[in-house]
């Protein structure tokens, strides 16, 4: 096709005024219509954006001032769903939970990511079948019947309750107890740990071995060689994984819904930040609050990616010159 | 496309132009009936009727795989009948069906026929949601003949006949027997929340079984508890108790679930969506007594019925609720959703087939067509008529709207309550707080 074009600019018939300065005439025609062209083959997608991105955005955004129950029309209502928010000690409970599962749950499983990224980048054999079984649990992980396996799991008198109590560490099934069933979700999330380990794993093969082979003359033991050279040269992947699963975990709904069967509780020790819009907004019927919850998630995920960002220089190097 | 070119000797702009502008026009075509057929897919779902009279209507309610079944085999008798009436089904469990319901009702597409509860008559009457029969009723498409004990009120509101019971039920105490016999315990009509709670007592010291799953959680029963006391739970367009009432209700609640007669919160938890009581968690729970078909295909024991505890030693509280058959009133078929309605309470083979599985039938031609012959559709029948013989029945108030998030939050915080995430002050004063939202909205 390339070639077929520039065939076709030098064969313009011959009333285009090729005096003129710029681009001839037919070009610009030429132009014009391939835009044209893209926008239209564009246009579905254009389409599905508008109607299902951008249009229930913007109307979600209406509806975060507007107290909206579904049926009655929206009524303006200015920034009292945000005030009573504020003061809903359920808000509050879905708030702290949410921090506590980001807050332990992030780190657990990008430390756990790291080392056993550590040991699958050694050349080994069988390091294939490894690589793969790790990453296996991040592919179904988000499934609903992994919600269900999980809350077999913790139940009272399964496997995880028979295994404490034979170690006589009784406390019964972690799924009825609100101390302990957040835990069992953070063991979850941590579970998925392959897709930043395959990430991981990418940037150490990045490394450079001389870097290594230098440390070594010097007299680095394997600590200091991670600390002063993998640390460092991979801290832009760090940075990476680090924002995407903080804001993944931000969003987290299915697996605690599954797994507190429908609940989000028992006492509400489950009802991270998402459940409790869903209540809100289908269960209630509160459309207008659930809104301006959501707008406060987005708005709370941006900050966190911009404290991210700008914390980035101070940890993060990136080699402008090694390649 | 090369080929042209080179036999033509090079294509001009004019008729390379033309060819693009085929396939563009081809590629918006295209994409315009994407847009097109998203369209009617969105809109449309109407259940019209089409060339030769036949009508499709939507009908919808909660449940699981057994009711299914039940339900399909009545709708094809239906289907034999009225051979100019279609009926699609949709079905969920109780807490899905209701969301989707929402979602639906809201979106103004609602099922044409659904399963109701009175918990969400005013509710969804109140945003002209709900068909009023009456005209129905009237132009004779559906009959209000042969409802047992005056069941047929329980879908009246502020006069309007909002939906139509296919069977009754009854708060009852369903009571694990092997549990109660072993403890020498025998329930007696007319006795005392003192001697009931003393009855529990006695089975955890002999047989180390917790008693009850949990009682002060169950809004229904508490409204039995209130009517008991000359109050209710709802009045027209509130609440019909006061915060020292409920603060009682809590306190001994949480007393009794520290003091061990009660089943531990954790337990409980865990042994959802399965019944602590099916579990041998408990030995006893209150709730509607077509329930107990439940416990005996989930537990070991067996499992019998037993009289509400009262306080005078006479009046239980007790009334009629049932599960109802609502039109939309957005439906284009009111007619047909009268006959399927009217079909459905009034034929008699449909209630051999349904059976107790919505509680007990509703018109005297099901209810004398099915006679069961299983123990707990017996104990069920029996314990309706010793219950009605009684004399304690009275009738339900019809719920605010709202009332469907009121009991979410009541059976939610009792249990923040007994987990001892709450106390027992904090807890009332939020129930209070989050009742006055959800009435007011």
């Amino acid at each position: 096709m390339g070639t077929a074009v520039t065939t076709l600019i030098k064969d313009s018939p011959p009333d285009t005024p090729q005096a003129r300065p710029g681009p001839p005439a037919a070009v610009k025609r030429r132009g014009r219509r391939e835009n044209l062209a893209g926008y239209l083959f564009m246009s579905p997608w254009i389409a599905g954006f508008l109607l299902l991105t951008a249009g229930p955005m913007a109307a979600s955004l209406y509806f975060a001032f507007t107290d909206y129950n579904l049926f009655d029309s929206p009524k303006w209502i200015g920034l009292d769903n945000f005030t009573k928010m504020l003061d809903d000690p359920r808000w509050q409970k879905s708030v702290e939970v949410t921090a506590k599962y980001v807050v332990i749950g992030t780190p657990l499983k990008l430390l756990l990511a790291l080392g056993v990224a550590l040991l699958l980048a050694q050349s080994r054999r069988g390091q294939a079948f490894y690589r793969a079984a790790f990453y296996a649990p991040s592919l179904i992980g988000a499934s609903v019947s992994v919600g269900f396996v999980w809350r077999a799991l913790f139940s009272d008198d399964a496997v995880v309750d028979r295994t404490q109590s034979f170690f006589g560490w009784d406390v019964g099934g972690w799924v009825g107890n609100p101390d302990w069933v957040l835990y069992s979700l953070v063991a979850l999330t941590v579970w998925q740990f392959g897709a930043p380990m395959v990430i991981f794993l990418a940037g150490l093969k990045q490394v450079p071995k001389e870097l290594y082979e230098a440390a070594e003359v010097d007299g680095a033991g394997p600590f200091k060689r991670f600390w002063s050279i993998t640390l460092p040269m991979i801290s832009p992947v760090l940075f990476f994984n680090v924002l995407l699963e903080t804001i993944h975990s931000f969003q987290i709904f299915g697996s605690a819904y599954v797994v507190s069967n429908a609940t989000c509780g028992p006492a509400d020790s489950t009802l991270v930040y998402t459940c409790y819009l869903y209540q809100k907004g289908f269960k209630e019927a509160q459309m207008g609050f659930a809104s301006a919850m959501a707008w406060m998630l987005l708005l709370a995920v941006a900050l966190v990616t911009a404290v991210l960002f700008w914390s980035q220089k101070r940890w993060v190097h990136y080699e402008e010159a090694s390649r | 496309m090369e080929r042209t070119a080179t036999s033509r000797g090079g294509p001009t702009v004019g008729e390379n132009g033309s060819v693009e502008r085929r396939t563009v026009l081809k590629a918006a075509g295209a994409s315009l009936a994407t847009l097109g057929l998203a369209t009617t897919t969105a809109c449309g779902g109407d259940s019209g009727g089409s060339g030769d009279g036949t009508v499709e209507i939507r009908f919808a309610w909660w449940g699981a795989e057994e009711r299914a079944k039940r339900i399909n085999q009545t709708i094809a008798l239906f289907e034999k009948k009225y051979p100019k009436i279609k009926v699609k089904t949709d079905f969920q469990d109780y807490v899905a069906f209701w969301e989707k319901f929402q979602t639906q009702a809201a979106g103004g597409n609602p099922p044409d026929v659904f399963q109701n509860a009175v918990a969400y008559l005013r509710k969804y009457d109140k945003r002209s949601v709900l068909l009023d029969l009456k005209s129905q009723v009237d132009a004779g498409n559906l009959s209000l003949k042969n409802f047992r004990a005056g069941v047929e009120k329980v879908g009246e509101v502020d006069g309007k006949l909002l939906g139509i019971p296919v069977g009754s039920n009854t708060m009852s105490l369903v009571l694990d027997e092997k549990v109660f016999e072993k403890a020498g315990i025998k329930p007696e009509e007319g006795w005392t929340w003192d001697e009931y709670f003393a009855a529990l007592k006695k089975i955890h010291d002999s047989q180390k079984v917790a008693g009850d799953t949990g009682y002060f959680g169950i809004m229904y029963l508490y409204d039995l508890y209130l009517r008991q006391n000359g109050k209710a739970f709802f009045t027209e367009d509130g609440l019909g108790f006061d915060e020292a009432d409920l603060t009682e209700w809590w306190q001994d609640g949480y007393n009794r679930v520290k003091a061990g007669i009660i089943t531990d919160p954790k337990k409980v938890e865990q042994n959802k969506p399965k019944s602590s009581l099916a579990s041998g968690d408990a030995a006893s729970e209150f709730t509607w007594d077509n329930f107990t078909v439940r416990y005996a295909t989930e537990g070991d024991s067996t499992y019998g019925l037993a009289p509400i505890p009262t306080t005078d030693g006479k009046q239980t509280g007790q009334y009629l609720s049932s599960l109802m058959l609502s039109g939309s009133a957005r439906t284009k078929h009111p007619k047909e959703v009268a006959q399927f309605i009217d079909f459905m309470v009034h034929d008699p083979e449909v209630g051999k087939i349904m059976g107790y599985d919505r509680g007990i039938l509703a018109t005297t031609e099901q209810f004398d067509a099915y006679k069961p012959t299983d123990a707990p559709n017996q104990a069920i029948a029996k314990y309706e008529e010793d219950v009605a013989a009684a004399g304690v029945l009275g009738t339900i108030t019809p719920h605010p709207a709202g009332a469907d998030t009121v009991e979410a939050a009541f059976l939610r915080i009792a249990g923040d309550l007994s987990q001892g995430k709450t106390k027992v002050s904090d807890a009332v004063k939020q129930f209070f707080s989050e009742a006055e939202t959800a009435l007011a909205a």
